[in-house]
């Protein structure tokens, strides 16, 4: 009941997002300069920024890159988790070795704060598309560690299998164990580990664009969008500017819901 | 008819002036000399010796423990992935096997030696559908098209008395019996004419009309393959009606070899431990109508 209303709510959210077009009731850049931080009306729903720009129509299309890009960035990070965790697993000895030991390098790391350090590094004056990609890359090339190890452990259990010995007494080829003899087993971990990395991302992306070294304006993401919230009187004054963060709350919540229900059933 | 056939194989070979594959200089397709240790467990084999002849059938028995499998995957040189070490000589085909590399062993696997493993179910990748399984088994040897040997795999699995249609092979191994599974083991094993067919207690988890079927499907591939078979049981009985010779694994130690008719007649081979009979219930707590039931 609970995954349900959850998936129901994820989904309204998304086909808001893809439906922006049509819903958002101005474009997501365009600066009414004269009704620069305007209130909420029938013509602004949300109201409008310092810039003058229509808060609803930013979060809408925000929504749109953060619900993408997250996602992508969370397939990046899994499927490294999954070449690296298979590569290691069936080679074993040394390889393995030096796997686990970089996987809890990258653990013991303070991951956000590697985030940080690695994103300072890069120019900040990069246009948008650019800062995108940046931004959603680093996520993905530095969130690999965690489900790696999960991996490496569902690769591990499978290799002593009896249909592992049974290949191997067939005469398979390693790799050809490892892509179709192993792989089919370790997608539904991998599926879990999305679901899971995902949201993180997301919250990640938010945490960058809070600090302004995430996605660069003006292209708006929920992440950037925050960066409203840094003066906490005004959201006592006008709290129409928590949008973006009660939309980010339902998001996690709701793909947490899904997550946990789902691991329960199973 | 086996001889027969060898003989011809022989022929053609020799007219080729190429050695018979199947026949060791010493006559001999498989001899062995194996002692296999684990870390924590010394002594698992300790000199077992044992030599198997090109279509011949050998019966390894012994109880639970004795190191029957071990051996198994000892000569398939697969203990070393469970932890295992090996030491001795397999020779095999003129070869000694504990000298190959791992891509001349893989050679080796599953085209010239063939396993049925014990548990079959266990065995069968669940994820894998019986089409995959045969495909990754013939594909592991030969760059012939799955296309083109697939009316060999249909034939192989009349010949197991599995239905030889489409539809089956897309089966998944949770869709069969025990039995089927098992005899789909058995149809990958055979799929390359191996000269040697290692079942290891194939008919353990079997009910009995199917066990006969195994024996009687394990008798016929040594007949009409010319096949080498190490047929490994505690099933005395199915011993004695396929094998030959017989060897006794006792502790990891073959403590007897011989004709089967010699070492099973009358001895006391060590089997399982019998089950452990049911407490007796007091006859007075017995129902009588369960009991005129149970008469």
């Amino acid at each position: 009941m609970v995954r349900r209303a959850a998936i129901l709510a994820l989904t309204a959210i998304v086909l808001a997002l893809l439906c922006a077009d049509w819903i958002a009731p101005h474009s997501a850049e365009t600066q009414f300069r004269d009704d620069a931080a305007a209130r909420p009306s029938r013509q602004y729903p949300l109201g409008t920024d310092a810039l003058g720009r229509d808060r609803l129509s930013r979060l809408l299309y925000g929504g749109r890159i953060s619900m993408v890009m997250a996602p992508l960035a969370a397939l990046l990070a899994v499927s490294l988790a999954v070449v690296a965790g298979l590569t290691a697993g069936c080679l074993g000895g040394w390889w393995e070795r030096a796997a686990a030991t970089l996987t809890d390098l990258c653990l013991s790391l303070p991951w956000l704060f590697l985030l940080l350090a690695v994103r300072a590094l890069l120019p900040l004056n990069v246009g948008p598309e650019a800062s995108i990609l940046v931004t959603f890359a680093l996520l993905g090339l530095l969130g690999w560690a965690g489900p790696s190890r999960i991996m490496l452990a569902a690769v591990k259990r499978h290799l002593s299998s009896d249909f592992v010995l049974a290949a191997r007494a067939a005469g398979c080829h390693p790799l050809r164990i490892a892509l179709v003899h192993l792989l089919p087993h370790l997608l539904p971990v991998a599926a879990a580990q999305f679901w899971v990395t995902a949201p993180a991302f997301l919250l990640s992306e938010a945490n960058l664009g809070l600090l302004g070294l995430g996605v660069a304006e003006p292209t708006p993401s929920w992440g950037n969008l925050l960066r409203e919230l840094e003066n906490l009187s005004q959201v006592a004054r006008c709290p129409w500017i928590a949008a973006p963060l009660v939309a980010l709350f339902l998001v996690i919540g709701c793909s947490h819901l899904v997550t946990a229900a789902a691991e329960y059933e199973s | 008819m086996n001889l027969f056939r060898r003989s011809l194989f022989a022929l053609h070979a020799a007219a080729a002036g190429e050695p018979d594959p199947h026949r060791d200089p010493a006559g001999t397709l498989l001899s062995l000399h194996l002692s296999v240790s684990y870390r924590d467990k010394p002594d698992v084999l300790a000199d077992v010796n044992f030599s198997i002849a090109p279509g011949e059938i050998f019966g390894l028995v012994g109880g639970s423990g004795s190191g029957k499998s071990t051996v198994a995957l000892a000569i398939l040189r697969l203990l070393e992935t469970r932890g295992g070490s090996v030491s001795g000589a397999v020779r095999f085909q003129g070869r000694d096997l504990m000298q190959c590399r791992e891509r001349e062993l893989r050679q080796v696997r599953g085209r010239s030696i063939g396993l049925v493993p014990q548990s079959p179910l266990s065995a069968l990748n669940p994820a894998l559908r019986f089409e995959a399984h045969f495909r990754e088994a013939w594909r592991a040897h030969s760059q012939a098209s799955w296309r083109s040997i697939r009316p060999r795999v249909l034939e192989l699995l009349r010949m197991m008395n599995l239905p030889e249609d489409e539809a089956f092979l897309r089966r998944y191994p949770h869709q069969v019996s025990v039995g089927q599974a098992q005899r789909i083991l058995i149809a990958m094993a055979v799929l390359h004419r191996p000269a040697l067919l290692i079942a290891d207690e194939p008919t353990s988890a079997l009910d009995p009309a199917s066990q006969q079927g195994i024996i009687d499907l394990l008798a016929r591939l040594n007949r009409e393959f010319a096949m080498a078979t190490l047929y490994i049981s505690h099933d005395l009985a199915s011993v004695a009606a396929l094998c030959a010779r017989v060897g006794v694994l006792q502790g990891g130690r073959l403590v007897a070899c011989g004709p089967a008719d010699d070492i099973l007649k009358g001895s006391e081979v060590p089997t399982s431990p019998p089950p452990i009979p049911p407490p007796p219930i007091p006859t007075s707590r017995i129902d009588p109508i369960v009991a005129l039931r149970y008469r």
